[in-house]
């Protein structure tokens, strides 16, 4: 009988730089998300030498592994991918939240190869792939410096980036994270760069001028009964704000990607509210800092360097604050830490729950709540309740498994409370560089946030319905509209399967493993690089993204690509 | 665009002193004009057959646009659950949300109410960009936003070093630099006194770590708003905001105006009034501070005042007085939404409730309409529920109800709560406002105030056509018994016409447009010396505060959709 583990999925730098530098479907990003971590001592105790094969009920596959001491024993680190989704579970417990970790599996060792994404795309039902990448061409010319770029890779939009172009070609860049880096240095490749529209009958790309793409397009979206908009987290506002109009004239669902990351954090905030603080407040202020569930030194990798170490107002750097990592893995973020809580997977809401009681000078009657010793509980209370300024920042840890919205719920009520102590805030650390805006945005336009439907002509959010792995899982929508992101890399196998079965648009710079399956393929400009749009922090604060050059020939931006949709779709509508 | 003309409109129009006669009106290129300029047979022609027709109406203060009221709509789904209007496209948007309503159902239902102009009155400069793009984002109405500045620590710097000029100049361009309309106070001080964990302050307490008073922030800021002859003055939101007995702190501020002012006109705005007028000591002892303020207001021509005015029912508190919001918290329990900025201010979400049987609720619902109803000018009192803090914008009709019939005020006082009553004179106050009244506060004096009078809230020949008409004949309606109809009449206008264009018809939007954003740019005026050294000044105080860069918080011109920037000329 193999050993019994559980599941941890989540981003790492390799990871992230891979798919930025050299695409998804290059050795690289196979080597950096087919792989699983996993502590010494079960390596050995499993007989691993190389390969293992991983088995959850949802299927099972063939990973590299990687002794590694930080992840503890019993548990199976894989980056977030083909690979690890082919374990992942579907079900979101109404909660528009697929559970993404601390899934049970099965491990046990194998001298069969990796299995190679083309098998797993079988897997998932993709018939056929094409991958047809391009890189643009970069115009040469003189040297120009730009300043100030903000960066369109995560949530922190760091607005400090210098880059150095001969033309279009980009040549230097200083103070961009690696991750960053390798997404604005390797702009110009693994482009689509023609629209395409599949073959009906061999599955083959055809390539197609942009107005055949869009009527193509069009017609798909004027015929469905409940097309599915989904993605915009990597896009800017205006392009997210006309991808609403086109919801609300096809009266289908828009959802962005807040759906698989912190959609939970956002229902608990529609039911207890929120202390949150902008970047510079942490810098300026905060003595104690807690990073629970999340890891910036691997997501959000300036986060330190901005937050963490400069001297503020307040505080005078490093020396000054205090840092404190809850994890269920020692990581490179708990490694910068003064203390280090490990909590057992998937019961951090235990351990919110005891924070709360010590804070009330309850007694916790249990040793250890969550692997966590009850002293240990008291003291963190004690440094949280004599801090002069603290911050939680947290992160999927939280969201993505576990009590899922209730977790939040739980450290949103801890904060609230503690301020009756101290001041106390919290802040979660969003993934894409603009998957906050696209919350703003459609609140906005909508009430809501993310998972609105229009079926009856007006907005309307369920979690656990209108939220895109429910749709998919339960068949609801009858057509895709992808827009600048890869649900086939990172939704959960069964939510790809239901995927595959409807008419897909993807709208998209670069070739992801959506676009390669996709039935009308439209290339669009790179925002932040080239084309302009706002975008907001994952603190809230909105930037303007640079355009730093030319989209290629005929290669339209998001904003203008959906402008012409919609009125071709408002035509076919006759709403012209 | 088509020239239009309003035939036979009973015209209302108190800037021109038009008191109401059987008029024509014409329409050109957005503006009125001579209605015999309109000849063309190609022309609309409306018949408004003795209907009213008045400008179109402004409101000076209602949370409409940025992060507060984005919260809002996030941590309020139950807000928006039962309220659902579906599209009616291409003609009209959906709409959902009562108390922190979609950018559609704000500008529909302002302009179905006949408003064409909304100040959204109070956001952070960080999170500028953000209020601009949903203000871009409101179909319909012009707008305007005014800056947070008074727990700004680049302002409270200057001001502790005693650098006029500077403070000026920072004051120019921060307006400048976020595209924004009119400086705005939030309870001075206290933000930075809750940024650093500190309880709130009064008028002469300390603000911590700087050597400065509120009343010195009033103080100066008036000071400079005056200086750089801004077409608004300062915008206060007075300290103790939301405690009894306020109402004392209320009057000390309302008498600052007179030491800072330099222009022949009012220098300081006290904003929703009704939460700052309170007296007694407790919430049980909570009795009406109304009287008093408004006697001050009637003495006091340097001020002018905002209601607040409780209509009763669901609200969202919303609010940059972040640790008013955190006792609010306390005393509901249920939601509470905090954000901090860093440098500049914080602020506070927390739903409520008004209700009719509640002593305090009665008390808040008597002060605003005694102020309103004891002031003499009323060309320096304005109709606002502080949306959605005291009451929804689409509740005005009941406020212009209670102003204008006697006998609507006497049906809601059965209702209310009777020993709070006693507590309040408003039971005895008979007056009862005129329709030429109505139309002062509404659409005349709000354009005076925020200086707008040229183009704004009248009907004389060069002014917006911003025009409102109501399905009503005044001479033959008798308003102050016929409560109902002052009701019905003013939640659907007839129709309106925003920028010389039809969007209202028999009660009905059909078309969305969008109005423009009005700025003011007093820092080009600023002279070259004052402002070179002010940039040096600027550059390393910014990297020292902020987490962003100098040139990505500048807000461009490009970035709104129809900015109409109001370059001010003159410095002193």
């Amino acid at each position: 009988m193999p050993l019994k583990f559980r599941l941890i999925t989540g981003r790492t730098i390799e990871q992230g730089r891979s798919m930025e530098a050299e695409g998804k479907f290059s050795d690289g990003y196979r080597k950096a998300v087919a792989l699983a971590e996993m502590n010494p001592k079960d390596v050995e105790i499993l007989g691993i030498r190389n390969n293992a094969k991983i088995v959850s009920v949802y299927g099972s596959v063939v990973v590299g592994v990687k002794p590694n001491s930080d992840v503890p024993p019993g548990l199976v680190f894989i980056p977030m991918g083909p690979w690890a989704n082919v374990l992942t579970l579907p079900a979101t417990e109404g909660t528009g939240m697929p559970t993404l970790k601390n899934i049970d599996v099965h491990v046990e060792p194998t001298s069969e190869d990796p299995t190679p994404l083309s098998a797993i795309l079988e897997l998932y039902g993709v018939e056929k792939i094409s991958h047809r990448p391009t890189e643009r061409p970069l115009a040469i010319g003189s040297r120009r410096v730009v300043n100030d770029v903000p960066c369109p890779f995560c949530g922190e939009v760091c607005d400090f980036l210098t880059v150095e172009l001969e033309g279009e070609k980009i040549t230097r860049i200083l103070n961009a994270c690696p991750i960053g880096h390798a997404k604005i240095m390797n702009y110009h490749k693994h482009r689509v760069l023609t629209p395409m529209i599949k073959h009906e009958v061999n599955g083959d790309f055809i390539e197609v001028d942009l107005e055949q793409a869009l009527n193509r397009a069009a017609e798909i979206l004027a015929t469905a009964k409940y097309p599915l908009i989904y993605g915009l987290s990597n896009t800017c506002v205006e392009a997210i704000e006309l991808a609403v109009e086109l919801a609300e004239i096809t009266r289908g669902v828009i959802d962005n990607t807040t759906t698989l990351c912190h959609g939970p954090t956002v229902m608990a905030v529609q039911e207890v509210g929120a202390v949150k603080i902008t970047l510079g407040m942490a810098m300026n202020l905060a003595d104690t800092m807690v990073f629970w569930g999340c890891n910036p030194m691997s997501a959000h990798i300036n986060h330190i360097r901005r937050v963490v170490i400069p001297e503020g107002k307040f505080v005078k750097g490093r020396k000054e604050r205090k840092i404190i990592v809850v994890d269920v893995r020692r990581s490179e973020t708990a490694k910068l830490a003064d203390i280090f809580i490990q909590v057992e997977p998937g019961k951090d809401y235990e351990l919110f729950t005891a924070l709360r009681m010590a804070l009330r000078d309850y007694d916790i009657e249990a040793p250890n709540v969550a692997g966590v010793p009850r002293e240990k509980i008291y003291e963190l209370v004690d440094i949280m309740r004599t801090a002069r300024f603290g911050v939680i920042f947290f992160g999927m840890g939280l969201t993505q498994g576990g009590a899922k919205h209730k977790n939040l719920e739980e450290v949103i009520k801890l904060v609230q409370e503690l301020n009756e102590w101290s001041k106390w805030t919290l802040l979660p650390m969003r993934g894409h560089y603009n998957v906050t805006g696209s919350n703003h945005a459609m609140l906005w336009l909508t009430g809501y946030p993310y998972g609105v439907e229009f079926s009856r002509g007006f907005p309307k959010m369920i979690p656990g319905v209108t939220t895109t792995i429910d749709l998919l899982m339960n068949s609801e929508v009858d057509a895709a509209l992808i827009i600048a992101s890869d649900p086939v890399a990172h939704f959960p196998q069964k939510a790809v399967e239901n995927l595959m079965k409807l008419p897909k648009i993807v709208i998209d710079p670069f070739w992801s493993l959506t676009a390669g399956v996709a039935d009308v393929l439209i290339p669009s400009g790179v925002t932040g690089i080239e084309c302009e749009g706002t975008v907001y922090r994952l603190d809230d604060v909105a930037l303007k993204v640079k355009k730093l050059v030319d989209p290629p020939k005929d290669v339209l931006c998001d904003t203008d690509i959906l402008s012409r949709l919609i009125s071709k779709v408002k035509k076919l509508k006759r709403l012209a | 665009m088509v020239d239009i003309i309003i035939k036979n409109g009973f015209v209302i129009d108190p800037l021109n002193n038009v008191k109401g006669e059987l008029m024509d009106v014409g329409i050109r290129n957005e503006k009125i004009v001579d209605p015999s300029e309109v000849r063309d047979p190609g022309s609309i022609v409306i018949d408004a057959g003795g209907r009213l027709v008045l400008a179109g109406g402004i409101d000076i203060h209602s949370h409409i646009a940025g992060p507060k009221v984005n919260i809002g709509r996030l941590m309020r789904p139950e807000d928006h659950y039962l309220t659902n209007i579906p599209s009616k496209l291409p003609f009209r948007r959906a709409m959902t949300g009562r108390t922190v309503p979609n950018v559609f159902a704000i500008g529909y239902k302002y302009a179905l109410m006949g408003y064409t102009l909304v100040a959204e009155p109070a956001c952070t400069p960080l999170k500028m960009r953000h209020a601009h793009d949903e203000l871009n984002a409101i179909p319909i109405i012009d707008k305007m936003v005014f800056v947070l500045v008074d727990s700004n620590w680049l302002a409270l710097d200057l001001m502790s070093e005693k650098q006029k000029d500077m403070l000026k100049t920072y004051l120019a361009w921060l307006l400048y630099s976020t595209k924004a309309y009119a400086l705005k106070l939030v309870d001075p001080g206290s933000d930075a006194a809750w940024m650093m964990g500190r309880p709130s302050l009064d008028l002469n307490d300390q603000v911590p770590g700087y050597n400065l008073t509120p009343r010195d922030i009033i103080q100066l800021t008036g000071e400079a708003n005056e200086a750089l002859n801004l077409p608004h003055s300062i915008h206060v939101h007075c300290n103790r905001l939301g405690f009894p007995g306020n109402y004392i702190t209320t009057l000390n501020t309302m008498k600052l105006g007179k030491d800072f002012a330099l222009r022949n006109r009012n220098s300081i705005h006290i904003t929703h009034v009704q939460f700052t007028g309170y007296g007694g000591d407790s919430w049980a002892t909570l009795e009406s501070g109304g009287e008093a303020i408004a006697n001050e207001l009637n003495v006091n021509p340097y001020v002018t005042l905002d209601l607040g005015q409780v209509t009763f029912g669901e609200a969202t508190t919303m609010t940059a007085d972040a640790p008013f919001e955190f006792v609010l918290y306390h005393l509901t329990r249920w939601k509470w939404a905090s954000a901090d900025v860093e440098n500049e201010t914080a602020s506070g979400i927390v739903p409520y409730r008004y209700r009719k049987r509640s002593y305090v609720n009665t008390v808040q619902w008597a002060i605003g309409l005694e102020v309103l109803l004891l002031s003499k000018d009323l060309w320096r009192v304005f109709i606002t529920t502080d949306h959605p803090n005291a009451g929804v914008f689409t509740d005005y009709p009941k406020i212009y109800a209670w102003i204008m019939s006697r006998r609507y005020r006497e049906e809601t006082l059965k209702e209310v709560n009777q020993s709070a009553l006693r507590r309040c004179v408003l039971p005895s106050i008979d007056r009862e406002l005129t329709l030429y009244e109505l139309a002062i506060i509404t659409r005349s004096a709000p354009a005076k105030l925020l200086g707008l009078e040229k183009e704004k809230g009248h009907l004389g020949i060069g002014a917006s056509a911003d025009i409102a008409i109501y399905d009503i004949d005044p001479r033959a309606v008798d308003l102050s018994r016929d409560y109902e109809r002052i009701l019905k009449t003013f939640s659907r206008a007839w129709c309106v016409i925003k920028g010389g264009e039809i969007v209202v018809k028999d009660g009905e939007i059909v078309q969305t447009i969008y109005g423009r954003t009005y700025s003011v740019d007093p820092y080009t005026a600023i002279p070259d010396d004052l402002r070179r050294e002010f940039e040096v000044y600027l550059k390393d105080r910014f990297r020292q505060y902020y987490t962003v860069s100098l040139n990505n918080f500048i807000i461009r011109g490009h970035e709104i959709k129809k900015l109409n920037e109001i370059r001010l000329k003159s410095w002193k």
